[in-house]
């Protein structure tokens, strides 16, 4: 009971999230301003927009539903934080393995673009609206690809396991290059699940205000932020166990590498972010439907054939 | 009284993550342009932790450019009304400050400070991007020493 209460307050749960998602927003932010060659933030500046927005007043619009409109952040939150504790962490195991909760991971994980497209309809504004459409539109349209492109190398691990498929493939290091175009479909549709560029256009800030988050102020944002970078660490996580089969048996010299591997997706991912400029939300569907899923459908069709002959 | 632990946790965030909020109250685009090149790469005001967001739920200041026109004064007052407190209001050149070449203009009620309150004023045809930034910096540090004499 208490250790379950440590797991899900502290570590590897809200406190340590929190903190870690904090430091990978300024990290993200860093490589952004030194990628545009200026300064950047200074290190406490996650820290500081999230005291600041706590700090602040909360408006609520007046024809949108309170307590759902309170309610979604929330959920946000809870559901990236739910999911970070099936991702191994410290070695080959996460905290609670099981059989398929690769499955359940990426469905939490679908959750905060649940709630970001009910915070947009919620909101009853039509910039919001319009945000929370385009996120389900996106929701559509890279979610496929991704899912293919991370179930790809589970079929090769013949396991629907995180710590299964990280520890198949700590077994079998060579196997992971044929999983090389899954890397790089997942790489692009996350851009696209964490609504970065440049897959941001339900946060388009140059024709949307802020898109879904248009109504949203003070500490609701906060939590919506915060559950944002914290998704970007959850994904991190989940990329390097599936892609990156680097583990120890030691526990915190498993941590290091843990952080090791997500600050380099999270590098790839920054730099992804600064070199492209945004596209239009229908080029999106096309380029998702058109190419990433192909290339996702034709490494999982590899991984049959190679399992079947292995 | 002395203030509490999280009370001065949440002024030293609030000075160091203003993000503003750019309006155009009727200027002649010259200010608009600076206060775009402000926050080009060049000048690189994430250094003072601000972003510019697209709306005012967001923002902590509001950037005015340009004298207020009827036909701007009551949009103005709204997008000022949408901003969360605590909140601040930045004029940013002379049509923004007194109304300027305008003042007298059959459509213009002047100066920003006749219709919102006005927390610091930077002069000048067009304000120049380093202005704008001192400006800003000015405030906060008129926020600080505010804070402190609480």
């Amino acid at each position: 009971m208490a250790l379950s209460l440590f797991n899900i307050l502290i570590f590897p749960g809200f406190l340590f999230l929190g903190v870690y998602s904090l430091a990978f927003e300024y990290i993200d932010r860093i490589i952004y301003a030194r990628m545009q060659n200026r300064q950047g933030p200074p290190w406490f500046q996650p820290l500081a927009d999230f005291l600041k927005l706590v700090g602040k007043e909360t408006i609520i619009p007046e024809d949108a539903d309170k307590n759902i409109f309170k309610a979604l952040p929330i959920f946000a939150m809870a559901a990236v934080t739910a999911a970070f504790l099936y991702v191994p962490i410290t070695g080959v195991n996460s905290l609670f393995p099981f059989e398929g909760d690769l499955i359940v991971v990426l469905y939490l994980l679908t959750i905060p673009t649940l709630t970001f497209f009910l915070a947009g309809w919620m909101s009853s504004s039509l910039y919001s609206t319009i945000g929370a459409v385009r996120a389900m539109t996106q929701l559509f349209s890279y979610e496929v690809p991704l899912f293919m492109a991370l179930l790809a190398p589970a079929i090769l691990a013949g396991t629907w396991s995180l710590s299964g498929i990280a520890a198949y493939y700590h077994a079998n290091p060579l196997w992971i290059l044929v999983n090389i175009p899954a890397f790089l479909v997942a790489i692009v549709a996350i851009q696209g699940k964490l609504e970065r560029l440049p897959f941001d256009m339900p946060e388009a800030e140059t024709e949307l205000c802020a898109g879904t988050f248009t109504e949203y102020s003070g500490r609701l944002l906060a939590i919506f932020r915060m559950a944002i970078d914290a998704e970007l660490v959850v994904v991190a996580a989940i990329v390097a166990a599936v892609f990156f089969p680097i583990f120890v048996a030691n526990a915190w010299l498993g941590f290091l590498i843990f952080v090791i591997k997500t600050l380099v997706v999270a590098f790839i991912l920054a730099i992804f972010r600064s070199v492209m400029a945004r596209i239009r939300i229908e080029q999106m569907v096309i380029f998702c439907w058109k190419y990433l899923t192909p290339v996702a459908l034709l490494q999982i069709v590899i991984n049959i054939v190679i399992k079947g002959v292995l | 009284m002395a203030r509490s632990f999280v009370q001065k946790a949440i002024d030293w965030a609030r000075r160091k993550s203003p993000w503003i909020v750019h309006f155009n109250a009727g200027a002649c685009n010259g200010c608009d342009i600076e206060v775009v090149d402000a926050l080009t790469p060049r000048f690189d005001v994430e250094r003072f932790g601000m972003i510019l967001r697209g709306t005012p739920r967001h923002a902590d200041v509001l950037v005015v450019t340009g004298a207020v026109t009827l036909q701007t004064k009551d949009r103005l007052i709204r997008i000022y009304e949408q901003m969360p407190e605590p909140k601040f209001v930045l004029a940013v050149g002379t049509c923004a400050c007194t109304g300027g070449v305008f003042s007298d203009c059959y459509c213009v009620t002047g100066g920003t400070d006749t219709v919102i309150p006005v927390s610091a004023y930077v002069p000048g045809c067009a304000a120049c991007p380093e202005a704008i930034l001192d400006g800003v910096v000015k405030l906060l540090t008129a926020l600080e020493a505010a804070q402190k004499a609480q």
